[in-house]
């Protein structure tokens, strides 16, 4: 990518929620359409307007071929069906992103509809298995769901560094303490290490703390020229850059070090597309399928040294994290939930949460542990 | 910690594994290994990720290895299994490049590093798995 043609090009210039809920009662499809709606709305846009739509899934949700002709978005020049879990959510904001940089579209709605609580549970073991013939190898052992897949690269890393429980922990508290200034956070009621570490196993080392929320809801970001978000109601939050990372499987013959991720090898191009480094980045919400993944990639992009993402994390002294509270608290949109509030930080209109100042924003996806491939966000005040 | 209580699910195996299953039935641990370049690889399929070559052979590696990480599972993730188990993430001796997952089976939980030996676990005529013991 010539990083001139692509920096502060296109912008966030409208986000939309709904409730989140262990049961919205309502299709993915229903959720879809009131996100999206919100969106346009927020960015003074309607559905006339949009030209096209893009989402990741995996088999649980409204494709763009549904949610379009259900909105009436009957030609789109563009639209984008990505398979793919949380390594993939900044991917398709991404590519929503060139899309709109290359013309061949202008308003694209990307989105993420997800009843993950009570139709098509994430955290278990009915998300489109198998999805990777390295399948075959580990759910014969019962090693089947994200929580142990995460836990096992998480006791990887204890063992190494030196990483601790009680820093997984004080990252749960901090994130819950977040979200308790959130409205929208499913979890506002405060923790303490306490309660963290009374919490019930789910696969050791992880407790129940460690794992992000199973959530019903919807959001959607409307992305657009950076030219004519500055003629829309809100704001524009600038894509200065947008990255891809791929790399090795870990049952491949590849990495010789499971306590790096892809992230590691994606920030550099990452920094060097939005002509930044980590200590420009004011707030870093970051993917937190579980309290380990936001350890790891706080390592990966340079916040800290490898090795020390733990006490780094747990400390709450370096780059504000998570400000809404994450999947940890707020809810699970499958990584779109993060962008959103990058962009309300850098909007300034957060609240409670708000990060004074907040004028560069990153946003991360799963950091490619589970499949080898991971993709992030540099957002900028416009 | 039962190991066979996790076993609810069975490999799907498919036209570039099905082979190795066969040879883990036999109670052999294989990896494939490069033709060209050596570089041995697992799981399988076709080419060599290093020199993208498509010859190989398969190469019986020593049944042991280390402990690379491990976990203990307790949320019921599959139906009607209740009691907690070890996974164990384990490097062979023969293929350290590789990683390979089993059940543990020892008395004490396993360590980081700890040396461990397979073990060929017969399901049925069809199936023959491989958990992980401490090696002596």
């Amino acid at each position: 990518m010539r990083v001139a043609g692509f920096r502060d090009r296109t912008a966030v210039a409208g986000v939309g929620y709904t409730r989140f809920s262990k049961n919205s009662g309502v299709s993915t499809l229903t959720l879809a359409c009131e996100a999206i709606l919100a969106a346009l709305e927020d960015a003074g846009l309607t559905a006339d307007d949009v030209d096209g739509l893009a989402t990741h899934r995996v088999g649980d949700s409204a494709a763009p071929s549904v949610v379009g002709p259900a909105l009436g978005v009957h030609r789109p020049s563009w639209h984008l069906d990505q398979f793919g879990g949380g390594s993939v959510s900044h991917a398709v904001i991404g590519q929503a992103a060139l899309a709109v940089a290359a013309g061949v579209a202008e308003t694209v709605v990307c989105y993420r509809a997800i009843n993950a609580r009570s139709e098509f549970r994430m955290g278990g073991t009915g998300r489109g298995l198998p999805v990777s013939p390295e399948v075959q190898y580990q759910a014969p052992y019962g090693y089947v769901a994200p929580p142990q897949q995460y836990a096992m690269f998480a006791r990887a890393h204890m063992a190494k560094y030196g990483t601790k429980e009680e820093h997984f922990g004080q990252l749960a508290v901090r994130q819950r303490a977040s979200a308790a200034k959130n409205p929208r956070a499913l979890m506002r009621t405060p923790i303490t290490l306490d309660d963290y570490l009374a919490s019930r196993w789910i696969a050791e080392p992880f407790r129940l703390l460690d794992c992000c929320l199973e959530t019903d809801g919807a959001c959607a970001l409307v992305i657009t020229t950076a030219e004519r978000a500055r003629d829309l109601r809100r704001p524009p939050v600038l894509i200065s850059a947008a990255a891809w990372g791929g790399g090795d499987s870990f049952l491949s013959g590849g990495p010789s070090d499971v306590t790096t991720t892809a992230a590691a090898e994606l920030a550099p191009r990452l920094y060097r597309q939005a002509g930044i480094g980590p200590a420009e980045i004011d707030v870093a919400e970051v993917y937190d399928c579980f309290t380990y993944s936001v350890v790891v990639q706080l390592e990966d992009y340079g916040f800290c040294a490898k090795g020390e993402g733990g006490p780094y994390a747990a400390s709450g002294e370096g780059v504000p994290v998570n400000t809404h509270g994450g999947f940890l608290s707020e809810g699970y949109v499958h990584g779109v939930n993060h962008v959103a509030e990058a962009v309300s930080q850098l909007r300034g209109d957060a609240g409670d949460r708000q990060v004074d100042g907040a004028e560069v924003a990153l946003s991360t996806a799963q950091p490619g542990y589970i499949l080898p491939a991971t993709s992030a966000l540099v957002l900028r005040k416009g | 910690m039962s190991a066979e209580a996790t076993r609810r699910i069975r490999p799907v195996t498919d036209r570039d594994s099905a082979a190795w299953w066969e040879r883990v039935r036999a109670g052999e641990l294989t990896v494939q290994r490069c033709d060209s370049c050596g570089t041995r690889r697992f799981p399988a399929r076709a080419y060599c990720h290093r020199c993208r070559t498509a010859g190989w052979s398969w190469e019986a590696v020593e049944p042991a290895g280390r402990i690379e990480s491990w976990i203990v599972s307790h949320q019921p993730f599959l139906p009607g299994v209740r009691e907690p188990y070890v996974v164990v993430m384990v490097r062979p001796a023969g293929a350290p490049e590789c990683v390979m997952y089993g059940n543990w089976r020892g008395a004490e939980p396993p360590h980081t590093g700890q040396r461990a030996e397979a073990v060929f676990v017969r399901v049925d005529d069809e199936l023959t798995l491989i958990d992980w013991r401490p090696a002596d």
